[in-house]
């Protein structure tokens, strides 16, 4: 499906068309890293993205969550055309897709690997030489990385010679080589050893701090919530959230209610709460929409002793399940 | 094309900088070095020192007359050069007169004790009945017995025409056996001989058909490494698929040019003596300048065509216990090419030769091997050639896309159908 050119040209991005929020203006077209303009994808029968529109800012630090199967590393092929998309369009940095933008992106597939046989520099400068760097500008940049990750001294092994987390490391150095300005990692996190994962946060956060564009996509929402300016949810294919964290998270307002007591006050049958999580030493409550917390404050005091009442902002897992619940309901509907 | 380079010198170097490709690349001369030398050397060994041999005979002038058979270098088996350095000394040779059964027991006697080798009951006998016997305890040893009746026979007609009056030049020349040299006709000049022609094709189809195999293998081997260190991904968000394809058709194309030359140059050092050798009884071993460019376009159009089909059936399986199960769409043409080969040699210019040598997966063997053997008609060759091209072409851009996709597909094996629809993919 296709909107008409008018809407398109007007800057007017139809995210909303079904149950999409948004929540910042469509920003200055010139300043995107990555734009997809409905962009479209099918295998046989099964769509994988469905008519996607994303705006990534230059220098922001994205994330592209959803659950598995949702089409985020279908997304991310289309943007850097290991893939082509059957409808819509890519844009990067501002400028319809074309191979030699590759060379200022570096990706990180989530099935990452490296050629076991070869050694780690002529690996990196492998790498670096496809990104279009010359040799000795490789090897160069390799060897700072190498110092600087602490696996200098490795540099002549063969790959299948170093340490599960030290390979993990030369995959890092491989995507940043070539100094991106776009740094995409699908599911940076999973498998990495806990160091490097210290590491692999502190690095990007540097890099935020160069100017770079992040995009990460992940289904583990703790990190995004401590990296990710914006983020885009998608389920089925679909964008069902998109937008900069702090105004998603402050539009769902403090609808949570952690309370510290002595006992349980069995909230469960209470008309304010939608639902309660007992974790033993607080309880977690979700408020019916509309609900005053003042009023489950008088009813909690009534039946136990309550030494902390703190109103919450939802976390982004609530809000990632809520919206893909409800989003599920509806397509059932 | 820059992409393709890099890749091409890494998939080299790679390959030939390995331990396996150094020892293959020594190893596989030693070992033909071996089938050749081995077998003579262990000859000669064999052959012992002095054999005594006895012959009871009562005609005392035709046992000298097969004795001194037996001294002559004509009878032996072996090439000439070594055969008369070895006759003079090999038989020593008595005879006996004495055809008495207590004479055979004796004999029979000093055979077991190691006394003489054997002795041969050549009595009138013996010969009105056409048949002698020849006592010995190496009675496995078809050499001597081989060498025994060319003696015996050639002996007893020399003998017998001698008797007729025949003078002993004159008997020579009837008994000179005639050599059959088939000579090949180039051009109408006059060329090799049959039989080397013969062992100059099968030399280069086998060369051809095993590195062809090799090699097609060697890439099927490396997508599927590719695809199970999960690099591809890696590479492919800075290369395309087609990149890929061509950088490791090609690297791994130009590390099995490289074992060839390495080869022919081991061969043309470490096989001169050994041609020289042989030259006796093959004529000149001798490889026209046209059989060696048909083999270079040969060997290369083949790889194409081999190494595309084995490169999609790579992207398409995730080990190589699956590659195994799915190798046959390429191994069958081939190895049905080999297997084909006796049938060309036979007729090579009949209608069967003509039509198995035009389908472009037997073309490589086949149409060298008519090309080596008889010079088959220039129009032939050059529909050989354009078929095959088309081939290739077709098969280039069909394994390309099973390639762009298989690659990144892991787990299940696809069905046809399945296969049907990655053909049909964007991209």
């Amino acid at each position: 499906m296709r909107w008409p050119e008018t809407r398109r040209d007007k800057g007017y991005i139809p995210v909303a068309q079904s149950k999409v929020i948004t929540f910042h203006p469509q920003p200055d077209r010139s300043a995107c890293a990555v734009e997809l303009r409905g962009v479209h994808k099918r295998y046989d029968h099964f769509v994988a993205v469905d008519h996607l529109y994303v705006s990534i800012r230059e220098g922001s630090v994205y994330g592209l969550l959803g659950p598995n199967g949702a089409g985020k590393t279908s997304t991310i092929r289309m943007m850097i055309g290991i893939t082509m998309p059957d409808d819509g369009h890519v844009r990067l940095f501002g400028e319809p897709f074309h191979r030699r933008q590759l060379r200022r992106i570096g990706y990180m597939p989530e099935e990452r690997g490296l050629y076991k046989r070869m050694k780690v520099l002529d690996h990196l400068i492998l790498l670096g030489r496809l990104h279009d760097l010359t040799e000795r500008d490789a090897r160069d940049r390799a060897m700072k990385w190498c110092e600087r990750l602490k696996i200098a001294s490795w540099t002549h092994n063969k790959v299948e010679e170093l340490s599960k987390g030290m390979q993990q490391k030369v995959q890092f150095i491989a995507t940043l080589l070539h100094d991106p300005d776009l740094v995409i990692m699908d599911e940076p996190f999973s498998g990495l050893d806990p160091a490097n994962a210290v590491m692999l946060k502190d690095v990007l956060i540097d890099l935020k701090k160069a100017g770079k564009t992040i995009l990460f996509s992940t289904h583990r929402m703790d990190q995004v919530e401590r990296l990710c300016d914006s983020i885009c949810l998608i389920d089925h294919g679909r964008a069902i959230l998109e937008g900069d964290l702090k105004k998603i998270k402050a539009s769902y307002g403090k609808n949570h209610v952690q309370i510290e007591c002595e006992g349980d006050p069995h909230l469960e049958n209470c008309d304010l709460v939608q639902s309660v999580n007992n974790y033993g030493n607080y309880v977690e409550v979700q408020l019916k929409p509309g609900a005053d917390a003042q009023r489950l404050l008088r009813v909690a005091a009534d039946r136990v002793r309550i030494s902390r009442f703190e109103l919450l902002e939802p976390s982004l897992e609530e809000i990632f399940i809520d919206q893909v619940g409800k989003h599920q309901v509806s397509k059932h509907a | 094309m820059h992409n393709v380079w890099t890749l091409v010198k890494r998939e080299y170097l790679e390959r030939v900088r390995s331990r396996s490709f150094v020892i293959f690349t020594l190893v596989m001369p030693a070992i033909m070095a071996g089938v050749v030398l081995i077998p003579a050397t262990l000859d000669q060994m064999s052959t012992g020192g002095e054999r005594k041999i006895v012959i009871v005979a009562n005609n005392p002038q035709l046992a000298s007359v097969v004795g001194q058979q037996l001294g002559n270098p004509r009878t032996q088996t072996q090439p000439e050069e070594l055969g008369k350095a070895r006759a003079a000394k090999l038989y020593s040779i008595r005879v006996d007169t004495d055809t008495s059964e207590a004479e055979r027991a004796r004999l029979g006697q000093q055979v077991n004790a190691g006394q003489i080798t054997g002795f041969l009951w050549l009595t009138d006998d013996a010969l009105a009945t056409h048949s002698v016997v020849y006592s010995t305890r190496e009675a496995s040893d078809f050499t001597q017995s081989r060498e025994l009746r060319n003696a015996i026979s050639t002996g007893i007609a020399r003998y017998r025409l001698s008797q007729k009056g025949m003078s002993g030049p004159d008997v020579d020349a009837v008994l000179t056996p005639i050599r059959l040299d088939t000579m090949r006709i180039e051009k109408g000049h006059q060329g090799a001989s049959g039989t080397a022609v013969f062992l100059t094709a099968f030399a280069m189809v086998m060369l051809l058909y095993s590195v062809v195999l090799i090699y097609g293998l060697a890439v099927m081997r490396s997508v599927i490494e590719e695809k199970s260190t999960r690099i591809l991904e890696v590479l492919l968000s800075s290369v395309t698929a087609k990149e890929l394809l061509a950088g490791k058709i090609i690297g791994v194309g130009a590390v099995g040019l490289t074992q060839i030359v390495v080869w022919v140059v081991f061969a043309l050092i470490f096989s001169v003596p050994g041609l020289v050798a042989a030259k006796s009884f093959l004529g000149e071993m001798h490889i026209p300048m046209p059989a060696m460019i048909a083999f270079a376009v040969f060997f290369l159009l083949g790889y194409l065509l081999y190494s595309a089909m084995y490169a999609a059936i790579g992207a398409m399986v995730n080990t190589d216990q699956e590659a195994q199960q799915m190798q046959w769409p390429a191994l069958i043409p081939l190895v049905l090419g080999v297997v084909l080969m006796n049938a060309v040699i036979q007729h090579p210019n009949s209608a069967m030769a003509f039509w198995l040598s035009m389908v472009p997966f037997f073309a490589p063997i086949l149409m060298l091997l008519r090309i080596v053997i008889e010079q088959p008609p220039l129009w032939q060759i050059l529909l050989c050639l354009g078929l095959m091209l088309a081939t290739i072409y077709g098969l280039l851009s069909l394994a390309s896309r099973i390639y762009r996709v298989g690659i990144l597909m892991y787990g299940k094996r696809p069905t046809w159908p399945e296969l049907r629809r990655w053909l049909r993919y964007a991209g």
